[in-house]
């Protein structure tokens, strides 16, 4: 079958790689030119990645080994049901570069829009690399593309506080993979390997546990200044709501989950070799986890800039993800990593909707833009539909994965952590009554507000293309939690099983 | 107050560091799991299946080429990045006079002039030597990369320009990137495997090694060179 064929997983990344490279030369200073060449790399993306999918749903996780090596000598790319989330990183790609196009013509300078493609084909390329690579320091490789790339594209628009927010994010962006980096080098020291799948093997049988302890206190940390996971969030809230519009939607949907799924392969490699109890780590993430849910929330409640706000959610969704990995029983680890994908699609079509609203109106706060709904009806129902979904009110894609969430609390024996997740929905729910508020039911202050129009196709397509996505995730919401289960249940079967 | 807060607070961090370190397998010794598990492959194989006689070149390039494939894309990043946060549409037309901005000492000058062409030759000897020696093209890029600098300094932006013409200079930049691909790409075919080198035929793995390293070496020079440049530029 056409899904059968085994190059599919390497040109996963080396299209968008190729891609991205080449956009600067392609376009010779053309941005309609440059848009045009990201569109068809990032389509072509999604298309291979969609083969990969099909193929783990049919046949289970499958190996590609580079050069010919076997692992551990070479290079292995390991695509498991999580990295499907490689499939979601290349079509929410697709859209947000697609959104780019009208886009960047207003907010960029001209000479910069062609190494704007490029940083997001790169950008791209890594994320999927990060999710399909089966090797310790390749994953490392492939998150300092994602940060490099990701540094740029916050400080792109040239505004000073962008510039400030970027070296914010490259301090702190730069401080975590050095972090993680020492973990690697710990591990390789203690187990002479670098392959995830033989790490696990081998670290059963190393001599002396603190090393290996120390070694993954390292790479969480590291991984969770990377998730914004409180109180390592602090350059998150400038870098995402400055940065311009698709590109929040990317690092708010995208980029940010790479600590998360780091954490997750770290789990695959260290949960079953016994050798360290993670129950202390599990411990730290619980209570962190829902301390992020409630500050992210909380500090959101008092934004007035609209993207500051989803920029604050962000911290709080993202705090629900590692409640579920410390909860660490079944349902809410399945919750979590759904979740993963969920909000990326959810937290994207936010990001593109606010990002169609303040271009087309030139306003970004919430007290300036009341009666946006009547201005662009369509625009605004579809920032509505997202923010119902981060909600998590039935039927949308948020319900799901936080009712599996609280399920995993409750079976774990946690249920007071079950109710701090409905208290931080109860206070999200408030955030987002009142940007609905304000953009229905509120006098209009601005009266170009009103009559502002909704945005061209190229952008109210990738728009609702993601919010019919959250209705979709919702209604479909067995199809992502059947899909994923096989992981979890591997991740979680008894040692020699 | 907050410094000595900060200290101490590295201080504890050290702690479990120093004890991690203390505990980890005795540097040196050859029964640590560094040299013993895969490293040991690589040397006692190394020579023959990977292609190339300096074993640091075949595991960079054969054992574990695609991480090297990712991080010449890490530099051409680099440079994309910082074209990305200080290009402007103004800064292209700005026309710079021929000579050097800085008055030079006429001595430094020729002397600059008169070594060009040996540290081009000893930049091109690194990138092709690299197969049986130490180095290889992220070195013998950066000693090119060095001589345009030098150039730029010395003789003034217009004559090293000359050297990576504006035109090509978007696909210079990309040729570590685009010669993995390519090789990759003919490994695949040749091997079946992205990155694969047809072992039983030396020469022409050695010819695909040489093929990577000279794209590693003008890619790299480029980047550094056009990176210098642009910190030039900024307004």
């Amino acid at each position: 079958m056409w899904w059968q064929w085994a190059h599919w997983l390497p040109l996963a990344v080396l299209v968008p790689l190729g891609f991205g490279v080449t956009t600067p030369a392609v376009a010779g200073g053309d941005g309609g030119r440059a848009w045009r060449w990201a569109v068809l790399g990032s389509a072509l993306a999604a298309a291979t990645t969609l083969a990969l999918v099909v193929r783990v749903a049919r046949e289970g996780p499958f190996s590609y080994a580079f050069g010919g090596w076997n692992p551990p000598y070479g290079i292995e790319f390991r695509f498991d049901e999580v990295g499907a989330f490689a499939f979601v990183v290349a079509s929410l790609g697709m859209l947000a570069i697609v959104f780019s196009g009208r886009y960047a013509e207003h907010a960029l300078d001209p000479a910069r829009i062609p190494y704007f493609y490029t940083l997001l084909l790169l950008d791209i390329a890594g994320l999927i690399g990060f999710s399909v690579t089966g090797d310790l320091f390749n994953m490392y490789v492939f998150m300092e593309i994602i940060s490099l790339s990701s540094y740029a594209l916050v400080a792109v628009s040239g505004e000073r506080t962008a510039e400030m927010a970027a070296f914010k994010y490259l301090v702190l962006g730069a401080v975590s993979s050095l972090l993680v980096l020492f973990g690697i080098g710990m591990v390789y020291g203690t187990t002479g390997t670098l392959n995830l799948a033989d790490a696990a093997r081998r670290l059963g049988g190393v001599g002396s546990a603190v090393p290996v302890a120390v070694a993954i206190a390292l790479m969480a940390a590291g991984f969770m200044v990377k998730s914004a996971l409180f109180p390592l969030h602090v350059w998150l809230p400038d870098a995402h709501a400055i940065a311009p519009s698709p590109v929040s939607a990317v690092l708010s949907g995208l980029v940010v989950k790479v600590g998360l799924l780091g954490t997750f392969r770290l789990y695959q490699v260290v949960y079953r070799t016994g050798i360290v109890d993670l129950a202390a780590l599990d411990q730290l993430f619980l209570w962190l986890g829902a301390i992020s849910i409630v500050m992210g929330a909380f500090f959101a409640i008092f934004q007035d800039d609209i993207k500051m706000m989803l920029a604050y959610s962000t911290i709080s969704n993202i705090g629900y993800i590692v409640m579920g990995f410390g909860l660490a029983s079944k349902f809410a680890l399945i919750g979590a990593a759904v979740h993963i994908f969920n909000h990326a699609i959810i937290k994207s079509a936010l990001f593109l909707a606010a990002g169609a609203i303040i271009h087309q109106t030139g306003y970004r706060r919430l007290s300036e833009l009341r009666g946006a709904g009547r201005g662009m009806p369509l625009t605004a129902a579809a920032l509505s539909v997202g923010a119902v979904s981060i909600v998590g009110i039935p039927p949308t894609a948020g319900f799901l994965c936080k009712w599996y969430i609280a399920l995993g609390a409750f079976e774990a024996g946690r249920a007071a952590f079950g109710f701090a997740l409905v208290f931080g929905a109860l206070f999200i729910f408030v955030y987002y009554i009142r940007m609905v508020n304000a953009f229905y039911f509120q006098e209009p202050v601005h009266a170009d507000v009103v009559h502002a129009g909704d945005p061209p196709l190229s952008m109210l397509v990738p728009v609702w293309v993601l919010a019919g996505l959250c209705l979709a995730m919702g209604l479909a919401g067995k199809i992502p939690l059947t899909f994923i289960t096989p992981a979890i249940s591997r991740l979680l079967a008894p040692i020699g099983g | 107050m907050k410094k000595a807060l900060i200290i101490a607070l590295l201080a504890v961090a050290a702690i479990p560091l120093l004890a991690a370190m203390a505990s980890m397998p005795r540097f040196g010794s050859p029964e640590q799991p560094a040299y013993t598990h895969v490293a040991s492959r690589y040397l006692q194989k190394g020579a023959e299946e990977a292609g190339a006689d300096n074993v640091v070149t075949g595991v960079i390039l054969n054992y574990r080429g695609f991480d090297t494939n990712g991080e010449v894309t890490v530099i051409f990043t680099a440079c994309a990045a910082t074209a990305a946060v200080l290009v402007t549409s103004g800064s292209r037309k700005k026309e710079k006079p021929g000579e050097a901005t800085v008055p030079l000492s006429p001595v430094v000058g020729y002397v600059v002039r008169l070594l060009a062409p040996f540290i081009a030759l000893f930049a091109f000897y690194v990138v092709l030597f690299g197969e049986v020696s130490p180095g290889g093209g992220f070195q013998g890029g950066t000693i090119f990369a060095a001589l345009i600098i030098i150039l730029s300094v010395v003789a003034g932006r217009n004559v090293a320009e000359r050297v990576l013409p504006a035109r090509v200079r978007p696909w210079l930049q990309i040729a570590g990137p685009l010669s993995f691909i390519a090789v990759g790409t003919l490994g695949a075919v040749l091997t079946g495997s992205y990155l694969g080198f047809p072992h039983a035929r030396g020469l022409l793995a050695t010819a695909m090694l040489m093929g990577i390293e000279l794209g590693i070496g003008i890619g790299g020079a480029t980047v550094f060179a056009s990176i210098f440049w642009r910190l030039g530029d900024e307004p």
